[in-house]
């Protein structure tokens, strides 16, 4: 795939120095990127060291004969660490009051969110949160997070922008305009200060702020990935055309109609980002919706990566791609759309597959990890072993044990 | 006078008597053939796995199940060989909103909650139901052959609910399951006291709930006691009474206090669950099931000790802070309350996750065995077919592969408790209603019609 690099600034606090270094012996290595086969992981000072058949004494071993061994999975679209609990408005943080696309949300992210350990312990060691929509064509910036739920926060910031397109209260044609036009702004500015920019009457008349024109400047200039909401096939088409027109680093979330553009889609290299149980036809841009969405994009070649409509169980991008499984994805295919592949279209450095080189995040799995029945016997982020307890399970520990057994 | 009695039997009739009912089922299976599915794996809905047995279907019925079983028919017997296959019961959802919320979600079709009073017990969410919801067929699919459909979570009270059989027609006492009884949506906690407290009205508060529906029952104990008190006159002297004046809110929750009607209630909280025991208590009725029960884990022996089921998700939480307490054991805690005598349903409340009740239920046990149970998935099937058949009173015709019970039963390609299975046949009333072998049989919704190419349906 031709993708325009990715100029983010990685902000990487990482301190390995004291980690014991941990040989994984014997695994079923679904690394991510290639076919699975069995063999050893060495990981040392934080990342993956070597695969293979290792004659290598570790510190730690840990004997994975028989389980299966994948990258730690990746949420592309997810609220982690910056809302708490949806209807209270006091433990959210993904709505701006007067930022527009130059709104982020990263400095909200609590590394002690509850759903930090909990979609940990379920499989998800680094995800993508992003603001919530907004009656703009483009909301806001997401930023990348590696849930090891350390107070020096590691990830990357606003290294994606969330738009929309479809059914609203106005017209979606008067959208596109305006998407268009905020784009073009962006790329005022490459030559001009943004001083300037926020002179011009689009800019004036939204109230835009020197931030809201530096991230338009990002992606209209620089390749920052641009996710945009849409389903019905005719927003999917023109989106094509002004990825195509503006050379956009652009990916598409929804898709529900895509079938019926899917030669289109395919051609644009433009890769998706869908939820694979969700085959209502929740509005009239969604009535193509299956269950075989997921099959019928990668059987085309389109890259996927998964959604889901549940807030808090991120992890459930797990069941959603063992769906997707069952109704004709290719298996490999949804593991990459769990890891590999989200790593690639977002940039994500030296994370989501099982690489010599890169950072060890990984999970060991009791059984087959798109099964929802199974979780991670071991989770390691950064090639540190996570503790898997959560919230979640102290509650159960302790009302477990005043149950009534006899 | 004639005419004012004549009035009163019908109220009575409306409240009391379920058959002859206003809005009564009219649905009719369709004359079933004999049916033998041969050398099948099946979970049968009582707890048992029964591997290689044959069942026999026959006028709608489950005619027999063994082992090697010699049919002596002499009409055309539909026969399967279904080795390798898995069969369970029919699936059963006892928290729908489909045809009250249908697709597409327009604001046209928001028919679920009737948010304009805090106590609207004589609204029936039947009345709502749009027959031509896309989502029955989809969670015909996903094996679901029964559901009952309630009125949102607005009121305290917010209406009857009904169950229907996913079977597809243009009315609604069409889809109506024959003779099942009424259900009485009720709801604790935040929705209620959100819903009317932002319009500075009451409840605002959880207390003010508790208060809600004391003052509902108070009122119903006294029509009750008023109609009674007038049923039992002789002839002549209910000449010369008036008989009470017909309220359709009275109609329903008498028909609670008269044990006619379930009390199905939306409740999160422990706390709130048990105080909503003692209401029951104080006013002599029973709940029958505790919805949603985010913290049924931590009064399942209570729960178990009152006989009311929890019906639950697998593992939804977060949403709002009295969902805050999730436990993925949740369900099998409820399950194993008092040494197994507990009632745990895995119900939807989603028009997605009413496709894939298997898998919810798989995620259920899994946790569950996890923490130290020992729960057979035979026994964790229960959850989604006999112990919802319980809860909406339908048990004695649906819910488990006994003989004599209505031929509700689904064929998967293989065992249902993994993420990989499919709904491969479904039957109700011995008919097949979808195959997958046949996507012809595929019930299209007038909706689905020619709406995407007019040549097509929009599934196709």
């Amino acid at each position: 795939m031709n993708r325009i690099h990715l100029i983010t600034v990685f902000i990487f606090s990482l301190s390995f120095t004291l980690n014991a270094d941990i040989l994984i012996k014997n695994g079923n290595i679904y690394s991510g990127d290639s076919a699975p086969f069995i063999g050893d992981i060495y990981i040392k000072d934080g990342k993956i060291h070597s695969i293979g058949s290792l004659n290598i004494k570790a510190t730690k071993e840990i004997d994975a004969q028989g389980k299966i061994v994948t990258p730690g999975f990746i949420a592309p679209m997810t609220s982690i660490g910056i809302v708490e609990i949806n209807s209270l408005d006091v433990t959210r943080d993904d709505e701006s009051d007067y930022l527009n696309m130059g709104f982020s949300i990263f400095r909200a992210y609590n590394p002690n969110s509850t759903l930090i350990p909990w979609n940990r312990a379920n499989g998800i060691t680094s995800a993508i949160s992003i603001p919530q929509q907004t009656s703009m064509p483009l909301a806001g910036m997401g930023s990348y997070f590696i849930l090891d739920g350390n107070m020096n926060i590691s990830g990357s910031k606003d290294m994606m922008m969330l738009g929309r397109i479809g059914a609203s209260s106005g017209s979606r044609s008067e959208d596109l305009d305006l998407l268009e036009n905020l784009i073009n702004l962006g790329k005022l500015a490459k030559n001009r200060p943004y001083e300037k920019v926020i002179e011009s009457p689009i800019a004036v008349f939204f109230e835009l702020l020197i931030q809201d024109i530096e991230a338009l400047d990002k992606v209209a200039n620089e390749g920052l990935p641009l996710v945009i909401k849409a389903n019905r096939a005719s927003d999917i088409k023109h989106l094509i055309d002004i990825k195509n027109k503006y050379k956009l680093n652009m990916i598409l979330a929804g898709v529900e109609d895509a079938p019926i553009v899917i030669d289109e889609l395919a051609a644009s290299e433009i890769p998706v980002i869908i939820n694979p149980m969700d085959n209502i036809p929740d509005s009239f841009d969604e009535l193509s919706s299956s269950l075989e969405l997921s099959a019928l994009l990668s059987n085309a070649g389109i890259t996927v990566l998964f959604d889901t409509s549940r807030s808090h169980n991120y992890h459930l991008i797990r069941q959603g791609a063992g769906n997707a499984v069952a109704y004709g994805m290719d298996y490999l295919d949804a593991i990459a759309g769990l890891s590999t592949n989200v790593a690639n279209v977002f940039g994500l450095k030296d994370r989501g597959s099982i690489t010599k080189g890169h950072y060890a995040d990984i999970a060991i799995w009791e059984s087959d990890p798109l099964e929802p029945a199974s979780i991670p016997s071991y989770i390691f982020i950064n090639g540190i072993e996570s503790d898997l307890t959560t919230r979640s399970s102290r509650l159960k520990d302790r009302y477990i044990k005043k149950l009534d057994k006899k | 006078m004639r005419y004012r009695n004549l009035i009163l039997t019908i109220a009575l009739s409306f409240s009391f008597i379920t058959i002859g009912a206003p809005f009564d089922s009219t649905y009719a299976p369709q004359n079933s053939p004999i049916i033998f599915l041969k050398n099948a794996n099946i979970y049968d809905g009582e707890g048992n796995e029964l591997l290689g047995y044959d069942l026999l279907v026959k006028n709608g019925q489950i005619q027999a199940i063994g082992k090697n079983l010699v049919i002596n028919e002499t009409g055309k017997v539909l026969s399967y060989d279904l080795t390798n296959q898995w069969v369970t019961p029919g699936i059963i959802d006892i928290h729908s909103h489909m045809g009250v919320y249908s697709a597409p979600g327009v604001k046209t079709s928001s028919d679920g909650n009737e948010s304009t009073s805090p106590v609207t017990a004589d609204v029936w969410a039947e009345h709502s139901v749009w027959t031509q919801d896309p989502q029955f067929s989809l969670a015909l699919q996903g094996g679901v052959t029964t559901f009952h459909v309630l009125p949102g979570s607005a009121n305290l009270i917010g209406g009857r609910g009904t169950t229907f059989k996913n079977i597809q027609s243009n009315t609604i006492q069409g889809m109506k399951f024959p003779k099942a009884p009424h259900s009485l949506k009720m709801a604790c906690g935040e929705n209620p006291k959100r819903v009317y407290g932002s319009r500075k009205r009451a409840p605002s508060t959880r207390m003010g709930n508790a208060a809600g529906y004391r003052k509902a029952w108070i009122d119903a104990a006294e029509y009750k006691d008023e109609l009674n008190s007038y049923v039992s006159k002789s002839a002549s002297a209910k000449e010369i009474v008036n008989p009470p004046t017909r309220d359709l809110e009275m109609d329903t929750l008498a028909g609670v206090l008269n044990g006619e009607i379930l009390v199905h209630n939306h409740c999160y909280r422990a706390e709130e669950m048990v105080v909503m025991i003692d209401i029951a208590n104080e006013f002599g009725y029973k709940i029958t099931a505790f919805h949603h029960a985010v913290e049924a884990y931590k009064i399942a022996d209570l729960l178990a000790d009152n006989n009311i089921c929890g019906a639950l998700w697998a593992d939804w939480w977060g949403f709002k802070h009295e969902a805050y307490d999730m436990v993925q054991e949740n369900i099998a805690i409820v399950d194993q309350a008092r040494g197994g005598k507990g009632c745990a349903i895995v119900h939807s409340d989603d028009a997605i996750g009413i496709q894939h009740l298997n898998q919810e239920a798989a995620k259920a046990l899994a946790a569950g065995n996890r923490a130290g149970f020992d729960i057979s998935k035979a026994r964790a099937m229960k959850w989604i077919t006999l112990n919802p058949a319980q809860a909406a009173g339908i048990e004695d015709v649906t819910g488990s592969l006994v003989k004599g019970k209505d031929a509700d039963i689904v064929i998967w390609n293989m065992d249902p408790f993994s993420v990989y299975a499919k709904a491969q046949k479904v039957f109700i009333d011995g008919n097949l209603i979808f195959d997958r072998d046949n996507l012809s049989t595929k019930p299209v919704s007038d909706f689905d019609l020619g709406i995407i190419q007019p040549n097509l349906s929009r599934t196709e």
